[in-house]
């Protein structure tokens, strides 16, 4: 009965109030709880609440299945990081595919999988020995290189010595002994032992040092390079190695060796000494690699193959490992009825998508052939519903950024109705360019046109942001173009497009333009700023005094709009005590000083009386007796200035001392009767408890109240004036652009034509371009973006928005792309 | 005399786009309240814009006094 929400005010107008929302409960048998969830999750209506929220994961009922669908969702991962490896694209997704069991799906994965890694085993095994075989030819290439270049020299050698021993004869074979010997014993040879093998490069000179000290000296190595980097057989990677040979004497130092090659990596080969050997193995090894090759392609490609059948195949899977798993993390959410026979769900949905919840459910009892239907049936509760707006792809954008600041209170009125004309418009207050509007409309256009193919790409992240924003900023670009046609500025320059300019010389020789001016002879220029402005001495002066009152005549425009959203809202939760002390008190407050600042702004415009008006506010305040002399602008105005003085002091402790007063009365009145509490009915058969019942007596602070309310008469009444000189960043920035875009087109572009040179006019234009484009459309649009949003978050909002509700978050199968598990 | 024909120029392009949205998006009554309020807002956001600029312009204080290289 305490639950009439307000509403009936005014005719309803979409997206102004969140849906009207209701908890709903279902019971639901046990056959068909999955085609339930199923079928509401394809329908996207329904918030489930957790009523498990006590347990643990592995304590709820559906844990094993979600381990299950967590397995199959490993699986899928493993398959794409291997079709990414191999380059495999998975098939797209047509709409309408077949339904699939999900065992199947277990069964197929598990297979697959076990195929897929024997395979890339095998494959691995058969590369590592093809890498191991690749660097056995190279030592057996390079190693008889030198043993043959070697052999060369030693029988070069030899023949020389022989021939000196035929010609020294007799006394060589007396006199050089140990020649003879050597020539003598060329048979009985010293008995070397040697190593071959493959070292990485980086490490040779230490190996070779090392080898050196082990042995003490008593090997001999030698080096050669190999050009191309070789497959390491045990990292799989590219390394730069070069191939060597040691020469050894004894057995220590054999093993010496060994273990140092051990230590560093490097890789050794048997090699034979004789030559016929040699050719032999090189030849058993070419044999070998090229038989390796044959069958690491084979298996190469059984393996793309069976990659290619997992991507028909990939997507339908992976969708429905997802959904079966999001199901089942839902159905964890429902609590088990006592009989076990039945499922309890609560949850949120909008009341409109009753019948097609009811629907639903006859659905899912039906196909899954149980014999009792679901029961739907709506619960009453204090609780605070989620806030629903149902937008489009237009108004969509605009929602969120309302709700980056904060999601709106249930049923309080949304700011994004007006924020969608308002962002805009004080956006293209601070660009206003219509040839900068132009060429942002372009842009947007072009997203827009190609929408649909955009959609399903994936873009980068600021493009993601922009396209999201596409609406938006075609908004944007359109008020742009308005506000350039007003301020005259095409790319800063300004053209008579609606009439000759209102202002002319005093006299026909035009002697005084530059030091008194041109006087006004005609009609005020009918639309805009009138053209003669741009360049002139006396530009800013006009300029900023326009521009600082059309800032202050905006904001307090928009200010006054905030107020009376704030009426709106107390009309529609009935509550006439903020309508008389807090929306009446405030919108004296506001207007008795900055709407009277407003009225004179125009009052001065229209009589062209040259009244200091800062004088006049100042002084209102200072000393409000005083006679006004020369800065009288209406007749009694001193009367009038001292009576909104009044006004705007009385309207103060009107906005602090009632209302804590009254809340306190209204809360007495309400709860007198309720020292009893009510008994809960129970009419249903089945014992249902709602969570998060009633509260039973709410709490009421007197101070607390009080100073909540003193906090906010406070932040109102000082942020009167803060947030009125706030809106004078339209000034600002207005004044920055139009400054910018007028240095970019003087100093570039006309210093450029003013050289008469094609080279330096091209230069001139391409500067004038990648500067245009740079600086003005993309850092003066976030700017000015940053600054409208910023007048809207505070200035606008903080009159009547509370944005401490919560987002409607219902159970649907719709997923990121990037919700992975 | 041109201020007035103008704001009745705003008035007549307001009342046209609120009718033309009416006829070409119409989706029931809580919807076209949404586009109406839209329309006015929009309308009344411009037609301030141009009033302050040109009623600025009316009675000019300064006068344009132009810089010496013509």
């Amino acid at each position: 009965m305490g639950e009439s929400r307000g509403g009936g005010c005014c005719p309803p107008m979409d997206l102004m109030r969140s849906e009207t929302m209701q908890l709903v409960q279902l019971i639901v048998p046990m056959e068909s709880a999955h085609l339930t969830v199923s079928y509401l999750g394809d329908l996207g209506l329904v918030q489930f609440k957790d009523l498990n929220s006590e347990k643990s994961p592995f304590q709820r009922t559906y844990a094993a299945q979600i381990k299950r669908c967590g397995e199959m969702a490993r699986k899928i991962r493993f398959f794409k990081d291997q079709m990414s490896k191999a380059e495999v694209l998975p098939k797209e997704l047509l709409e309408k595919e077949s339904d699939i069991d999900l065992d199947d799906v277990e069964v197929k994965l598990g297979e697959l999988e076990a195929e897929l890694v024997e395979i890339n085993a095998n494959n691995d095994k058969l590369q590592r020995s093809y890498n191991e075989l690749m660097e056995y030819k190279l030592v057996l290439q390079k190693a008889g290189e030198f043993f043959s270049s070697a052999h060369r020299s030693a029988t070069a050698q030899q023949r020389e010595i022989e021939s000196e021993d035929s010609q020294q004869a007799g006394d060589d074979l007396l006199e050089s002994p140990l020649l003879q010997e050597k020539s003598v014993d060329s048979s009985k040879q010293v008995k070397l032992g040697f190593l071959t093998g493959l070292v990485p490069r980086e490490k040779s000179m230490v190996f070779e040092r090392i080898l050196f000290r082990a042995t003490r000296g008593n090997i001999f190595i030698r080096q050669t390079v190999i050009e191309e980097p070789v497959i390491d057989p045990s990292s799989g990677e590219k390394a730069e190695k070069n191939v060597f040979i040691v020469f050894y004497s004894g057995e220590r130092a054999k093993s010496k060796i060994l273990k140092i090659c051990e230590a560093f990596g490097a890789n050794r080969y048997p090699f034979s000494e004789d030559l016929g050997k040699q050719a032999q193995m090189i030849t058993e090894v070419s044999g070998r690699l090229s038989e390796l090759k044959t069958t690491i392609d084979a298996g190469l490609g059984h393996r793309n193959v069976l990659l290619q059948t997992i991507g028909d195949k990939f997507e339908l899977w992976n969708l429905k490992v997802r959904k079966e798993k999001a199901i089942y993390h839902t159905l964890n959410m429902l609590s088990l009825d006592v009989t076990k026979k039945c499922l309890v769900a609560e949850g949120w949905s909008p009341v409109f998508a009753s019948n097609e919840i009811q629907d639903a459910l006859q659905r899912a009892a039906v196909d899954s052939n149980s014999q009792v239907g679901s029961i739907f049936q709506v619960l009453r509760t204090k609780e605070s519903p989620p806030t629903y707006f149902r937008t489009n792809k237009f108004t969509s954008a605009i929602q969120e950024i309302v709700d980056a600041y904060g999601v709106a209170k249930y049923q309080e009125a949304n700011p994004g109705v007006f924020t969608i004309v308002t962002f805009p418009f004080l956006f293209a207050v601070m660009f206003g360019d219509w040839g900068h509007g132009i060429c942002i409309l372009l842009a947007t256009m072009y997203l827009i046109l190609r929408e649909k193919k955009l959609a399903s790409q994936k873009l980068g992240d600021i493009m993601e942001m922009a396209f999201g924003g596409r609406y938006v900023i075609l908004m944007m670009s359109l008020f742009s173009i308005y506000t350039g046609l007003i301020y005259n500025e095409f790319f800063s320059i300004p053209y008579p497009l609606f009439a000759p300019s209102a202002y002319d010389c005093r006299d026909a020789s035009c002697s005084e333009a530059t030091t008194i001016g041109l006087i006004k002879v005609r009609d005020t220029y009918p639309f805009g700023l009138d053209p003669v402005w741009h360049g002139t001495r006396s530009e800013l002066p006009f300029l900023n005094s326009l521009k600082m009152k059309m800032s202050i005549l905006l904001g307090v425009s928009q200010m006054n709009l905030g107020i009376i959203m704030s009426y709106f809202n107390a009309r529609f939760f009935k509550s006439s005590v903020n309508i008389w002390f807090q929306f009446i008190p405030q919108m004296i407050f506001l207007n008795s000083l900055f709407g009277y600042l407003s009225v004179l702004i125009i009052i001065k415009w229209c009589t062209g009386s040259q009244a200091d008006l800062y004088h006049v506010m100042i002084y209102m305040f200072l000393s409000p007796t005083d006679e006004l002399g020369e800065n009288q602008l209406f007749p009694h105005q001193k009367t009038v200035q001292l009576v909104l003085l009044f006004l705007a002091l009385v309207s103060v402790p009107c906005m602090l001392l009632p209302k804590p007063f009254i809340l306190k009365k209204q809360h007495e009145a309400r709860h007198q009767g309720q020292s009893y509490a009510p008994l809960d009915e129970t009419d249903e058969s089945l014992h249902v408890e709602t969570t998060g019942g009633s509260h039973g007596h709410e709490e009421f602070e007197f101070s607390e109240i009080f100073v909540h309310q003193l906090i906010h008469t406070i932040e109102f009444v000082l942020g009167a004036v803060s947030n009125t000189a706030s809106y004078l960043r339209l000034w600002a920035l207005s004044l920055a652009h139009s400054e910018l875009s007028s240095v970019f087109y003087e100093k570039v572009l006309l210093l450029a034509w003013g050289y008469n040179n094609v080279f330096i006019l091209i230069i001139g234009i391409l500067v004038f371009i990648f500067a245009t484009v740079g600086v003005l459309l993309v850092m003066e649009t976030l700017s000015a973006f940053l600054h409208a949003l910023r007048l809207h978050w505070v200035e606008f909002q903080n009159k009547f928005y509370e944005g401490d509700g919560y987002k409607f978050a219902p159970f649907t199968f719709i997923f990121t792309a990037n919700e992975d598990e | 005399m041109g201020f007035l024909i103008t704001t009745l120029i705003f008035l007549v392009v307001g009342i046209i786009a609120s009718l033309c949205v009416r006829i070409c998006f119409s989706r029931g009554p809580s919807t076209n309240l949404l586009h109406l309020t839209l329309v006015i807002t929009a309308t009344i956001c411009c037609w301030m814009m141009w009033a302050i600029v040109y009623i600025a312009q009316m009675n000019p204080l300064i006068v344009p006094i132009l810089s010496e290289t013509e």
